[in-house]
């Protein structure tokens, strides 16, 4: 560190002792970077300080400036940066960093079929600057948003293939269609995999959160919009940049299986409790026998004991031969070492841009190797992007962006509930070194590595996604934009499960079982987009319409083979030498169409509004419905800027309101049609086939639709160092798209209806501030704060009358079996209150619930004597977080060293806890089991945890145990330095930057299991150390 | 200006190309079929007679099938992993099926309701085809709610296809659907053929099921008249050796009778109806495995099956392994049909002259040998004296009927019962339900008659009319019915007969609380006797147990008609009065 302190201190007296003299004018030449991602700078404003003499930056970052005395300062100053005053001093050589400014009004956004400036907007969008996350190492782009934005939730992923196991924008809005946003890539709706998408091609992510700004996506709008858009090159010379990461991923909590001591424990307790018609003692080490035991006498318990005490305890214990020999020799395997991993992660990508007056390109390629924290989980993909445009005439510019991704998802990882089953005192290999089929013995405890280590497989997916377009100028001002989105995904997924080593080949199936899938997909959007802007006197109009129309066509083939001959060498490449064939295809068709016309404008620059509509039709909606309109509008007035307006300390407010209805068609494309399966049945002679309906029609389904409004305000205070975004939200979503559960006696369990409606209501808060700005020291930090609280308003509209608290009510029929109850939220957790473990004095009351001590003692709401599915379960909690919280902290010291601290919260949640209802099977005393914490015995009467062996089907209605699952998170820690152009210079290169990261570093909880986010699997924690430069 | 000219055509053009026309949001199901394609010639009804038949097969393939439930809950067996019946709760049935048997059965009413409703709606080419079809679809929807109502009583009836969002079910009386079903009955034995491949209802198994809904539905007459045409009909008790193993000396004609693959060939006469299940099937028309070895035979193989010295004396491998299979004793076979069925006259179970208790048919406990090669006593029967306790035989050891049970694993996985044919209807089925019939008009010496065909057929010595009791036709199923009929409906039906004829004491009033089926179950199975505790379950059984609970997601689910639970079983006090009005 010294030299880093040392550097400015002399820079400063050398200045101080030059500036004393007397030293004449002089050239000064230098560049302006970007501090975030040391981008050069064009158009930066260079100014002598008190006079009117400047220059810009040319589009090499540079510039120039003569006659400048050592007294003078230099101001920089450009838009969306915080302006610098450097003292030019003796030197000939002034280089800059500036840092972007925390508020960003001249930022542009994407609002879809366009941009705006943000300080135009009249909806809530929130933007994510992707060079913001250049030193987070990802895998996929959504580790950008996982509580980074307010108001978007994401869960993240745990496998090594990464991603989010959840994702949706403000609330949940819709019972069964999907709740996940829309993705609009470039501009062009994407049905892909987020997972396609290289992060490090991404320039911005802007998320449309309000029903205004979403609208023009109409249909498939309510679950908000997630719009990226990826770089594209700039005019000069070509840009090479390069990156690797390497690290390692691990659990980031523990939650291990019983070991050799624990399992003992837990045989011997499980065995006591079991009712064997033993004295208890029976079962205890004869070397530790309780008090008044003798050997003898517990020796002859048995009718007949074997003359090694410890076999004889063994055998009690009911241990396989495999165990016993293990215990007698002293071995045992400890399954978590072996399951869990550290995985190596690597990720590199190279990117090469540039232009000319004409032309602009962006290439890029990207490698990543992902292998998970769990034995046998591993990722890769390939990606690679080419984006072009070409101006072809004065009036007219084509160009495409394509990006193609190759994922291989070929894993097979250990099945955690194997590892658990496993007993410590199995073994993983028979004496001649091949995996055993059962590690002790018992059918009931498969080796956990039986698939990972011999199960083939090639599971691999391609996508290839462009964008072409045109944009025409027409006369009078009117823009034409001709686009036309292929996107074709092909992928396979083949199997072999060899008989001598796999139970799905020997036991499951004959002499190997193989399957062979291959889907492929291929859609379209066809875009026409019309765009006038006009400004008359302080009128602006922008106008935007839009034809377009869609297909959707899937191709599914799938085979399976078993019993093969001669031999099964040739695994899933030939599945014709198996004897028992089987296949099935699925084919779907869906098209859509729609139009939409929107028009924003501005009064005096200062009165905003946006009105649109759009027209959506798609073939999977009953055919009496198969098309709906989607209204929208939005006004927004910069108060700021009114004469009237007087606030030293704010430089800018505006006031936001707007409405609008949007869409889910979530729905698969042929839910409103009745469909027949096909039942296969073989009489003696012949195989033939029968049918059977599964599923109902319903030609009046319909679109579900979400009308909500939005009140925001964006504001910049205290000379732009403070930027506060707030916006209050409700949305009510009609016409629910919903599985309307059925009676099982019809034969169907549910239909597909539209049905109920649900309110979301929110709050969402940002707020950027620069906290210290000092040359060689900053501190930004920027907060995000949401909560949505949801309500189920009607379900199906029928009604009951019901006695409550000794009056007849009439209320709207509740759904028991999802659990919706009209007037709660969708997440309201009912379910029976558990007070507690009754103890062995109370082993009269729970006798009253045909149960015994060590089970679970629950509130009798009415007082019946028995735990009614109806009447005694109440409203205890809820399943998703009511609070999300994140800070993201951003240090720079001496403008080279950078650190980011990520914090974030979600907060009020409970999640089901399956470990703690360890109810009894008949095999546990065979195999292991998934952790009971602190199971109670009649030695430790836990108050938290049942016993081994707990009944619960007292509880009528199905108990489930919830746990609190709040948490704080150190997500990321991240430190980069930024190399000193000065030593890299020689070799070249510039924009040097190392850096190390941590993900998950530290979670504060009070959940149980594994990880409060990812509930009952574990969350990896990832190191990583990375390298990034130009040439 | 040429130049917007022409570009202003370019953009009509490419507008036009795209422009809607009215057929390009019509859905477009490509892999799936809808009924409306389906259903409209009589090859569609014939494909879905044939998930009816299919639909057969889920009594008694894999693992704890209702038929197995239903020898479990009875006076033969106990259900050895659920013996405590107040653990069977509307939201529970922990290891069987007796819940979820529920929603089985009314999913294959609605295949069956999907031919009865549509049949009408296309135009026969022949109308017997029409009449064939819409009889086995009714004789499918009759059998399925003749096993309901015998293990739940009242049940709600559906008798169309559901074709929307249907709420608002209620539970109908057991007699009103009994009428119902009978009457469809007998239309449909008008118009059954007489013959068909196997797997498919003749007019014998419509004789035969029509006999059973009668005598439930205590018309005595009606029952006697239908089991007559079967017996009268193509069929014939098996007397003299046949089929595989016919040439076997070693074996006798209950042997022959029980083997999977004698069960469907033509000359076994005395098959009515059967499943057909076979090994080479493709995937998906062949079952798991008819499961029979693991939920009848013993756990012989345990680790608790020790030797003199204390050791493990048996191990799951080797020849006797695969013959009596994987048993796990999920229905633990009790004395009463181990051993005090078979005692009539001087005859014992160890001395009879009864085919169907002879040493070849058995395994008893000392033909089970230690089977570990490096036990001292290997080769020597199991001995419970050096078990560490005598409770380790309830799942280890005991003797088992391997005429029936026996059903080689035809793959290399664990030998659970492989693939098989198993029976529905059998000719000494019929007349052990005429002689029931017989003898509740007090045709004693009819009802002798009918037993002694059966029984000297297995070589057992004949009864006389004074003989013939309730209980000893039950003896009798037992026998000859093991793992066939389904018991306990079958025990729950008489239940019901006798309280509506107030017999022995029993009314329909307080069947819940008095009932033959609970009371035969504890003066039989000797298991209810003591207080058997085992893998955390102490053995227990109710009255109210006679019929099983509704499930209570079915329930719940029905938001705007109330579907009653069985007296007894929590929410029964929200019952309304079941519907009696005739069901047209």
């Amino acid at each position: 560190m010294a030299p880093f302190l040392t550097k400015p201190r002399l820079w400063l007296c050398v200045s101080f002792i030059l500036s004393a003299s007397v030293v004449r004018a002089q050239t000064i030449t230098g560049t302006v970077r970007s501090a975030q991602d040391n981008q050069l700078l064009p158009g930066v404003t260079v100014q002598v300080k008190g006079t009117s003499r400047g220059t810009t930056t040319d589009a090499q970052g540079t510039y120039r400036l003569s006659g400048i005395h050592p007294q003078d300062s230099l101001v920089f100053s450009y838009i969306g940066f915080n302006s610098q005053t450097v003292p030019a001093g003796t030197g000939s050589r002034v280089d800059v960093r500036l840092t972007a400014a925390a508020s960003s009004l001249n930022q542009v956004v994407v609002i879809g079929y366009g941009t705006a400036k943000k300080s135009d907007l009249t909806g809530a969008v929130a933007q994510l600057d992707a060079s913001q996350y250049e030193t987070q190492p990802m895998t996929q782009l959504t580790d950008m948003l996982t509580g980074t934005v307010a108001g978007i939730n994401i869960n993240q992923g745990t496998s090594a293939s990464g991603g989010n196991s959840f994702m949706e924008v403000r609330g949940q809005t819709s019972l069964n269609a999907s709740n996940a946003p829309m993705i609009v890539l470039d501009g062009s709706i994407f049905n892909g995999s987020l997972a396609d998408i290289n992060p490090s091609d991404v320039k911005t992510i802007d998320i449309l959160k309000d029903a205004s700004s979403a609208a023009i996506y109409g249909a498939r709008a309510s679950n908000g919009v997630i719009m990226i858009t990826t770089k594209t090159g700039r005019k000069g010379p070509p840009t090479i940049r390069f990156r690797a990461e390497v690290g390692m991923n691990e659990a980031a909590h523990a939650y291990k299986p019983y070991d050799a001591r624990q399992y003992m424990q837990f045989k011997m307790d499980l065995l006591k409790g079991w009712g064997t018609g033993f004295p208890n003692y029976y079962f205890d080490n004869p070397d530790k026998l309780p008090e008044g035991v003798t050997l003898d006498q517990w020796r002859h318990v048995s009718a007949n004991p074997l003359p090694n005490n410890t076999e004889e305890w063994l055998n009690r214990l009911r241990f396989f031969p495999t165990e016993i020999n293990n215990y007698l020799a002293g071995k045992t395997t400890d399954w978590y070492d072996q399951v869990m991993q550290r995985g190596i992660k690597q990720n590199y990508d190279i990117s090469v841009s540039g232009g000319s007056d004409k032309a602009s390109y962006y290439w890029s390629g990207g490698y990543t190797h992902n292998e998970g924290i769990i034995t046998g989980d591993k990722f890769s993909a390939i990606r690679t992007r080419l984006n072009l445009d070409y101006k072809v005439a004065r009036w007219m510019d084509v160009g495409m962006n394509t990006q193609f991704a190759h994922r291989d998802l070929g894993a097979v990882p250990v099945n955690l509930d194997d590892m658990y089953r496993a007993s410590p005192y199995g073994s993983i290999y028979d004496s001649t070194g091949h995996l055993k089929f059962y590690t002790n013995g018992y059918p009931g405890s498969p080796n956990p590595f039986l698939n990972p280590y011999n199960q083939q497989i090639s599971k691999q997916e391609n996508d290839l996604f462009a964008t072409l377009y045109a944009n025409i100028d027409l006369p009078f001002g009117i823009k034409y934009k001709l686009s036309f989105q292929p996107h074709y995904i092909f992928g396979h997924d083949y199997n072999f499960w060899p008989s001598a080593t796999t139970l799905m080949g020997s036991v499951t199936h004959t002499n190997g079982f193989g399957s062979r899938k291959q889907t492929r997909e291929y859609d379209w959007i066809l875009d026409n987009i019309i765009h006038w802007n006009k400004t008359v006197g302080a009128h602006n109009f922008d106008v935007t319409l839009l034809y377009s129309s869609e297909e959707h066509r899937y191709w599914l083939d799938s085979t399976t083979n078993e019993n093969f001959a001669p031999n099964e060498n040739l695994g899933y490449d030939a599945l014709q030498f198996g004897i028992n064939p089987s296949l099935y295809n699925n084919d779907t068709r869906a098209t859509g169409d729609a139009m939409m016309a929107r028009l924003n404008y501005s009064f005096m620059d200062r009165y905003l509004v946006t009105l649109s509509v759009r027209r959506d039709g798609y073939s999977a909606f009953g055919q009496k419905n198969p098309t709906a309109t989607f209204p929208a509008a939005a006004v927004a007035w910069k108060i700021s800027d009114e004469k009237f307006f007087h606030l030293d300390w704010v430089n800018s407010l505006k006031l936001r309101f707007s409405w609008g209805v949007n869409g889910n068609r979530d729905i698969g494309a042929y839910s409103a049609l009745a469909q027949i399966s096909s039942n296969l049945y073989y009489d003696g002679a012949n195989t033939v086939v029968g049918v059977y309906n599964n599923s109902l029609a319903n030609p009046n389904l319909a679109w579900e639709r979400t009308a909500s409004f939005n009140y925001g305000l964006d504001a910049t205070l205290l000379h732009d160092r403070l930027s506060v975004s707030a916006n209050y939200y409700r949305m009510k979503t009609t016409d629910l798209l919903m599985k309307r559960i059925l009676p099982a006696i019809t034969g169907f369990k549910s239909i597909t209806s539209n049905l109920g409606e649900v309110d979301n209501q929110g709050f969402e808060l940002t707020v950027t501030s620069t906290n210290l700005q000092h040359a060689n020291f900053s501190w930004r930090s920027n907060f995000v704060f949401s909560l949505n609280r949801n309500k189920i308003r009607h379900l199906f509209g029928d009604y009951e009358s019901v006695v409550k608290d000794g009056k007849t009510i009439t209320r709207e029929v509740p759904d028991y079996t999802n659990k919706w109850f009209p007037g709660q939220a969708i997440d309201r957790i009912w379910d029976y209150r558990i007070t507690g473990i009754w103890q062995l004095d109370e082993a009269d009351q729970a006798a009253v619930y045909n149960m015994v001590p060590g089970d679970y003692k629950g509130e009798d709401v009415n007082h019946d004597s028995s735990y009614q599915a109806l009447d005694d379960k109440q409203f205890i909690g809820y399943t998703t977080p009511q609070f999300r919280l994140g800070l993201r902290n951003e240090f720079t010291l001496f403008q080279n060293l950078s650190v980011v601290l990520f914090i974030r919260a979600d907060l009020g949640q409970m999640t089901v806890f399956p470990n703690a209802l360890h109810d009894e099977t008949s095999e546990y005393d065979r195999r292991n089991i998934t952790p009971a914490p602190d199971y109670w015995t009649p030695d430790h009467p836990s108050n938290e945890y049942p016993r081994l062996l707990v009944n619960n089907v007292a509880y009528g209605g199905g108990l489930k145990i919830y746990k609190p699952s709040s948490f704080v998170r150190i997500q990321d820690l991240i430190v980069s330095y930024h190399v000193p152009s000065y030593l890299t210079d020689k070799a070249h290169l510039s924009n040097l930057r190392v850096y190390a990261s941590v993900r998950n570093l530290y979670a504060f909880t009070n959940w149980p299991g594994w990880d409060p986010e990812s509930g009952n699997k574990p969350m990896p924690r990832t190191y990583t150390l990375g390298l990034s430069f130009s040439l | 200006m040429k130049r917007s000219i022409y570009i202003s055509f370019t953009l009509l053009l490419v507008l036009g190309i795209t422009s809607c026309n009215k057929s390009w949001l019509e859905p477009d199901p490509l892999s799936i079929l809808t009924p409306q394609n389906v259903y409209v010639d009589k090859a569609g009804f014939e494909s879905l007679l044939i998930s009816m038949r299919k639909n057969l097969k889920k009594e008694m393939y894999e693992n704890r099938n209702p038929i197995a439930g239903e020898v479990a809950a009875s006076d033969l067996a106990i259900p050895i992993f659920q013996i405590d019946f107040r653990k069977l709760t509307p939201n529970s049935d922990k290891f069987w099926k007796y819940l979820t048997f529920y929603t089985t059965a009314y999913q294959c009413i609605k295949d069956a309701n999907v031919a009865i409703s549509r049949i009408d709606d296309i135009t026969w080419d022949q109308e017997q085809d029409r009449n064939r079809i819409l009889a086995e679809a009714l004789w499918h929807r009759a059998y399925w709610y003749y096993r309901l109502v015998n293990s739940y009583g009242d049940v709600p009836w559906i008798g169309q296809e559901v074709q929307d969002a249907k709420l608002d079910f209620q539970t109908y009386s057991r007699w009103t659907i009994l009428d119902k079903i009978e009457s469809d009955l007998d239309y449909a034995v008008q118009w059954l053929p007489v013959s068909a491949p196997a797997g498919a209802i003749t007019q014998g198994a419509g004789n035969m099921l029509l006999a059973k809904v009668s005598l439930a539905n205590t018309d005595f007459d009606k029952a006697i008249e239908a089991a007559t045409d079967v017996i009268n009909g193509p069929y014939a008790l098996m007397k003299d050796r046949f089929g595989a193993y016919g040439d076997d000396p070693a074996y006798n004609v209950i042997w022959d009778l029980h083997r999977p693959q004698n069960i469907n060939i033509a000359q076994n006469k005395e098959t009515i109806l059967a499943t057909v299940d076979r090994y080479e099937a493709p995937p998906g028309a062949k079952s798991a495995g008819t499961y029979s070895m693991r939920l009848y035979n013993s756990a012989f193989y345990n680790a608790v099956a020790k030797d003199s010295q204390g050791k493990h004396g048996t191990i799951d491998a080797g020849g006797e392994y695969d013959s009596l299979g994987r048993g796990n004793a999920d229905v633990r076979l009790d004395p009463f049909y181990e051993y005090e069925v078979w005692a009539f006259g001087d005859q014992r179970w160890n001395h009879t002259t009864d085919l169907r208790r002879s040493d070849i048919n058995w395994t008893d406990l000392d033909e089970i040998y230690y089977n570990n090669p490096e036990s001292v006593n290997y080769g020597e029967p199991l001995n419970p004296k050096w078990f560490a306790s005598l409770l380790d035989t309830l799942q280890a050891n005991y003797a088992m009927p391997t005429y029936i049970t026996y059903v080689p694993q035809q793959s290399t996985g664990t030998p659970y019962g492989g693939n098989g044919d198993w029976y529905i209807y059998r000719l000494a089925g019929t007349y052990l339900i005429r002689a029931e019939a017989e003898f509740w008009k007090g045709e004693k010496a009819l009802a002798a008659d009918d037993i002694n065909a059966v029984r000297q057929r297995a070589h057992a010595l004949p009864i006389t009319a004074d003989q013939v009791t309730i209980d000893f036709i039950f003896d009798e199923r037992a026998r000859e019915l093991f793992a066939e009929a389904p018991r306990h409906s079958e025990l729950v039906r008489a239940s019901y007969i006798m309280a509506k004829l107030n017999v022995g004491g029993y009314s329909l009033n307080n069947f819940s609380k008095k009932n033959y089926y609970f009371d035969r179950v504890m003066a039989r199975n000797i298991f209810y006797k003591q207080p058997l505790t085992f893998y955390a379950n102490t053995i227990f059984m109710s009255p109210y147990n006679a019929l099983w609970p509704v499930p209570s997601d079915v329930i719940t689910a029905n938001t705007l008609g109330r579907i009653n639970q069985n007296e007894g079983y929590d929410g029964a006090e929200r019952n309304a009065p079941p519907v009696t009005d005739p069901i047209q």
